[in-house]
């Protein structure tokens, strides 16, 4: 019974798929020029998109920019947008993967975003010759399945977590620590990474999972309070707190931990690393924050500020978390399509042996990749909330 | 399991225990008197309390912004606040009755259909609030500046969790006259205990009715502001505490408000026990297991079902 | 209405006053209001209104009104307006001329009926229809042919799996999913792609008996003592047992994965049995057909156990629980039988999916989940076996085919909001479903007369205080 419907469908589908070919191979004023489409995947709708649409206006932002012969001058080709919504799980990105796969006038996908949805995904982009650049999947074992397709601008978990506890170890001499994780794929990768450090270094380490509430990212309908969570840390008498989540969690958490007379330090990761944890939070509470990112600071660097301006004309909201790393992604992948030369020779297989390759200088860093998928350079930089303000403090040990 | 973990923090645990609970307590009387009159759980119960915190917020961020009140101000805004999550709720909730409620009653329905009927609202209500007013979280204006104020064993009491238990008990107070003392009360009991014959009596059911799910509706809602100062608001912030009232409600004899208020605080301290005793981790699972143990051992409660049926 | 909204807490009369005041200078309002012809005529634009901000742009925190505004002071909102009183013509034309429009529906709804005279030619037609799932995927494009195995054959599975439980025994499982993610993480142990190892690490095939065991058990674990409760407290217990697995699948890492799944992969399935080699891989058609047989065989069984003994106790429960209880059936048992045939369905379902994907993780069961698939058996016809492949079939086609072809500016985040409004209006206006059994639609409106509750709702012996 469902064929029926599908009998439907197809033809519809194919007239579709048919027209919107036809429309962008031949854009009004600029004949005879190719387009090739680079396609965004990432949670578009659900608890998660929010994230999602920070590096969807990114995306969307690089190409309108690069149309304009803004970033990279004129292009032999006009490059046409188009979002797949996975809702950033893995139970809807296959068969987002097989839509964009099925598309051929998609060259490159920018994510998926994140780290499940790009497991289920990536057998079908890999089987497809379809280049994806994730600018948000963490997941290290992301790069250990031989994808050959598969690439990401952001540092995978083993980067981040021993940094950070080498910091705290290193820098602040700290010998314990509480960590809590929100239970998210992202943090719980990451905090194992901490945690196995941190205990190297001969650190005294209490961990916890404090499931994260829906703020930012769960989307299950939980809003947990953390003043248990508080008082349990305060009692241990920690010095220091390791938060792996993300902002709105962790300024809660840190609400909480202040109002329980919690006094020691405390550290997020780049989850955090958001203007909104201290307004959440308020600056009392959050000065001091440790919060480590293996990123560039965006807010001093002069070639950000206009991305941001940008962002927002076209979002409407300002840049986010992953904002930045999408932008750099899809100008990496429309980097290698410019040096592909002719437009004839824009394949996807030679857009993927081209990512392999390129060395493209980024906003947040300099985008080149190692032979497994994952950003080569992977400088960990610490920032602090300092009068309500964050700012970078030098780079991690 | 951490033992010393708990006995440590027994009297930190308690205080927030409480805090929990009275919320609990004011969403779990909305279930109890709409199972006391119609019998049927309101599913949708939980989108009242996420409106509730919106209207909170919306009025809270118009009035303060970016300004930190203190004093008397700060008293006026709670109320202000608290009375507009009370409408919002109520608001919600009369709509809902009427909607997903009434056109099954009109038709004598089965109760399979308005439980549906319930989920549906519940599922329109929450992602229809998360298109309108954006999916990511936002902060209720401070009304006051949290801080400790006296502290009980060590245990500091922050000016939240009085703002919460006064309130709480207010609200509380004046629902048990309403409920003992007015018309609508009389109404209400009489519906309760026997509606056929109510309704002979001159009742108008209807009326009735609607009052009812506006009464639990207004409770519902200031209870979601109350939850939202501390958490933010954000549209799929019913589900969890709700199901927690749900919960309570039962522990306590559904259709038994006095049983819903004693439940909701006895149920907001055990899941802080236990979130102290087994890790924050498996809050939920202590309080869904409450549920589920209260069901099998003794299905009506501590308190027994009640509000006015023939039992 | 006018009492209301002015603070019941407050006053011991409850804006008696204001009521009063208003009510001679509003006279021809209250008459207006009173006609039944307005009402309706109120109740359709509002309908419309309500559905213009549905579709609708969205709105934000920062400015809570705009999508409201958006969508009502647009010139759109002439055309819902249009809609709404068209469909108030209609509702009103249809009770004018109401014989004449029942009789011409009744002769439409019963042509096919008519035209299925006998069993052979309905027989001939599910042939026809199996004939043309067979032959027709292959025609399909990949992603479509993903669709139909992801979004819609794993689907019909869950679906009818939760029919034997809501359709047939009449009671409410909204933790469905919890029994899915049983079945997937089985999957996922016993082919050793979980952190924690089998004793022996089976091929996905032999796993299968062992994933329908696990879920089947389950079902009776929680069944057995839930059952004897009133059915919306079930309601209530199986959505707590479902937050429960999502959330000790999330904590117990070392186990599960947790949220970030088992770093392994979920093995495709693959035969190797008496000589013949086959191994399913990436393809969707594969899946496709395996899919296909196990629901033809899921089918017939339920059709079979549908009019056998066992069916016909289902039925005489949800009709009147008591008097199935006083002619001696075991009440009990046949709610947990059918409990668990959902639950064993649903495992199944997981399992199949999991060896499909090859990941699984803690985030995918929610309860949302649940709800939807609830959603495409309410949609389809409790109880009608034919409405639960359909149902599924259409609402989870549909969302696919408008992302393709983006229909009245449809976004894939509004699903919910559809979903939801789609329970309310079914239950309103036709409780049966799009396909209806019969038999239900029958106890539906019998109940509505006061004979019968056509659910398994009421509180069965012992429960009650």
């Amino acid at each position: 019974m469902p064929k029926s419907l599908m009998k439907l469908a197809v033809p519809a589908v194919v007239a579709v798929v048919s027209l919107g070919l036809s429309a962008t191979a031949v854009p009004a004023g600029a004949a005879s020029m190719p387009t090739f489409t680079i396609a965004y995947e990432g949670p578009l709708s659900g608890g998660n998109a929010q994230l999602g649409l920070n590096m969807q206006y990114s995306v969307e932002l690089a190409i309108n920019q690069a149309n304009a012969g803004k970033t990279f001058g004129k292009l032999p080709f006009k490059l046409a947008f188009k979002a797949a919504d996975d809702q950033g799980s893995a139970s809807q990105s296959p068969t987002t993967a097989q839509e964009l796969v099925g598309d051929p006038s998609v060259v490159a996908v920018v994510g998926p975003a994140f780290s499940g949805a790009t497991k289920a995904a990536e057998p079908f982009f890999s089987q497809a010759d379809l280049a994806t650049v994730s600018p948000s999947a963490t997941a290290p074992e992301l790069a250990q399945h031989g994808w050959h397709n598969f690439f990401r601008v952001v540092a995978d978990d083993n980067a981040q977590g021993p940094a950070d506890a080498d910091f705290i170890n290193k820098v602040l001499h700290l010998k314990s620590v509480y960590s809590i994780d929100d239970a998210t794929a992202y943090a719980s990768g990451l905090v194992k990474a901490f945690d196995n450090r941190a205990q190297a270094l001969g650190m005294k380490v209490t961990h916890v999972t404090d499931t994260g509430t829906t703020q930012c990212q769960n989307g299950t309908g939980d809003v947990s309070e953390y003043g248990a969570s508080a008082t349990a840390v305060k009692s241990s008498k920690a010095p220091i707190v390791f938060y792996a989540g993300y902002y709105c969690d962790f300024a809660l958490l840190v609400k909480a931990l202040r109002s329980a007379g919690y006094t020691g330090k405390l550290m997020s990761d780049d989850g955090s690393l958001d203007p909104h944890y201290v307004s959440e939070a308020g600056a009392k509470n959050a000065n001091g924050t440790y919060i480590s990112c293996a990123c560039a600071d965006l807010t001093k660097s002069v070639a950000a500020q206009p991305f941001a301006r940008a962002f927002k004309q076209l979002a409407h909201f300002p840049v986010g978390t992953y904002s930045a790393e999408a932008y750099d992604a899809t100008n990496a992948i429309i980097d290698v399509m410019k040096s592909l030369g002719a437009p004839s020779h824009i394949t996807r297989a030679a857009i993927v042996k081209g990512l392999a390759k390129v060395t493209y200088k980024g906003l947040t860093k300099v985008v080149h990749f190692q032979p497994n998928g994952n950003i080569s350079g992977t400088a960990v930089y610490i920032y602090q909330v300092v009068n309500g303000k964050i700012g970078v403090i030098g780079l991690a040990p | 399991m951490c033992f010393s973990c708990f006995t440590q923090n027994f009297w930190n645990l308690l205080v927030l225990g409480l805090a929990d609970g009275f919320l609990y307590a004011l969403v779990a009387i909305g279930y109890t008197l709409v199972y006391g009159v119609l019998q049927l759980i309101n599913f949708a119960h939980s989108e009242v309390f996420m409106s509730g915190a919106f209207a909170g917020y919306f009025i809270l961020n118009g009035l303060i912004g970016t300004g930190s009140p203190h004093g008397l101000s700060s008293v006026a805004y709670v109320v202000i606040g608290i009375a507009g999550g009370a409408c919002g709720g109520g608001v919600i909730a009369f709509l809902l009755e009427r909607v997903a409620y009434r056109p099954l009653r009109r038709r004598h329905a089965p109760r399979l259909a308005f439980l549906i009927s319930a989920i549906g609202a519940s599922f329109f209500l929450y992602n229809l609030a998360g298109k309108e007013f954006g999916r990511d979280a936002v902060e209720i204006p401070a009304p006051f500046t949290n801080g400790p104020v006296f502290s009980i064993f060590g245990a500091q009491v922050t000016t939240y969790y009085i703002v919460i238990a006064v309130s709480a008990i207010a609200m509380l107070v004046i629902l048990d006259r309403v409920v003992a003392g007015t018309r609508l009360g009389k109404g209400l009991r009489a519906v309760a205990q026997d509606a056929e014959t109510a309704s002979l009596m001159g009742v108008n059911i209807d009326r009735v009715v609607s009052q009812t799910f506006v009464l639990g509706g207004l409770l519902g809602g200031a209870a979601g502001f109350l939850f939202g100062l501390n958490t933010g608001v954000v549209y799929t912030m019913g589900f969890t505490p709700a199901l927690k009232a749900f919960t309570a409600a039962v522990l306590g004899g559904i259709g038994n408000l006095r049983g819903a208020m004693v439940g909701g605080l006895l149920l907001g301290v055990v899941e802080n026990f236990g979130a102290g005793l087994f890790g924050t981790q498996w809050r939920d699972v202590v309080s869904f297991g409450i549920l589920v143990l209260v069901l099998l051992v003794r299905p009506t409660g501590l308190l027994g079902e009640r509000l006015g049926r023939s039992a | 209405m006018g009492y209301l909204g002015t603070g019941t807490l407050t006053g011991t009369e409850p804006a008696r006053a204001g009521g009063g005041a208003e009510r001679p200078r509003l006279g021809w309002l209250r008459r207006l209001a009173a006609s039944d012809d307005a009402r309706r005529l109120g109740a359709c634009v509002a309908g419309f209104l309500l559905l213009a901000v549905m579709t609708g742009p969205e709105g934000s925190s920062l400015a809570p009104t705009s999508g409201f505004s958006g969508s009502l002071l647009h010139p759109r909102v002439f055309a819902f307006i249009g809609l709404g009183v068209g469909l108030w013509a209609l509702i009103t034309a249809k009770r004018r001329y109401g014989d004449r429009a029942r009789r011409l529906s009744e002769a439409i709804s019963a042509a096919p009926r008519r035209l299925l005279p006998n069993r052979l030619a309905r027989y001939g037609i599910y042939l026809v229809a199996l004939a043309f799932a067979i032959v027709y995927p292959m025609a399909l494009s990949q992603f479509w042919q993903n669709v139909l195995v992801d979004q819609i054959g794993v689907y019909v599975l869950l679906a009818l799996g939760l029919n034997v439980v809501v359709g047939y025994a009449g009671l409410l499982d909204l933790g469905y999913i919890a029994f899915y993610a049983i079945g997937a993480y089985s999957a996922a142990y016993w082919t050793g792609a979980l952190p924690v190892h089998p004793p022996i690490t089976l091929n996905p095939f032999w796993a299968i008996p062992l994933a329908i065991f696990a879920a089947m058990l389950a079902g009776v674990i929680l069944g057995a003592p839930t059952l004897r409760l009133r059915g919306d407290y079930l309601a209530i217990v199986t959505l707590g047992f479902g937050e429960i697995i999502q959330i000790v699948a999330t904590n117990l890492q070392s186990v599960t994965g947790g949220s970030s799944g088992p770093a392994s992969v979920i093995p495709h399935f693959s035969v190797n049995l008496l000589g013949v080699h086959y191994k399913w891989g990436l393809g969707d058609l594969p899946y496709y057909y395996l899919l296909l047989g196990f629901v033809v065989v899921i089918l017939v069984t339920f059709h079979a156990l549908e009019g056998s003994r066992v069916g016909r106790a289902w039925t005489a429960i949800r009709e009147d629980e008591v008097a199935a209880e006083s002619t001696g059936i075991n009440v009990l048992k046949y709610k947990v039988m059918a409990f668990s045939i959902g639950a064993s369905t649903s495992g199944f379902a997981g399992m199949l999916w999991a060896s499909q994907v090859g990941y699984i993780d803690s985030t995918l069961f929610t309860v949302q989940l649940s709800i939807l698939v609830l959603v495409l058996v309410i949609f389809g016809g409790m109880g009608s076996l034919p409405g639960a492949v359909v149902g599924a079939a259409v609402l989870q086609w549909f969302p696919w085919f408008l992302r393709v072809h983006p229909l009245f500016g449809f976004q894939p985040e509004d699903l919910f909001i559809y979903l939801g409004a789609l329970l309310v209006v079914m239950m309103i206006f036709r409780p049966e479903g799009l396909l209806p059994s019969r038999r239900r639609k029958r106890e539906i409106s019998l109940a509505e007369h006061g004979e019968g509750t056509a659910d398994a709702m009421t509180e069965p012996e012992g429960a009650e205080p």
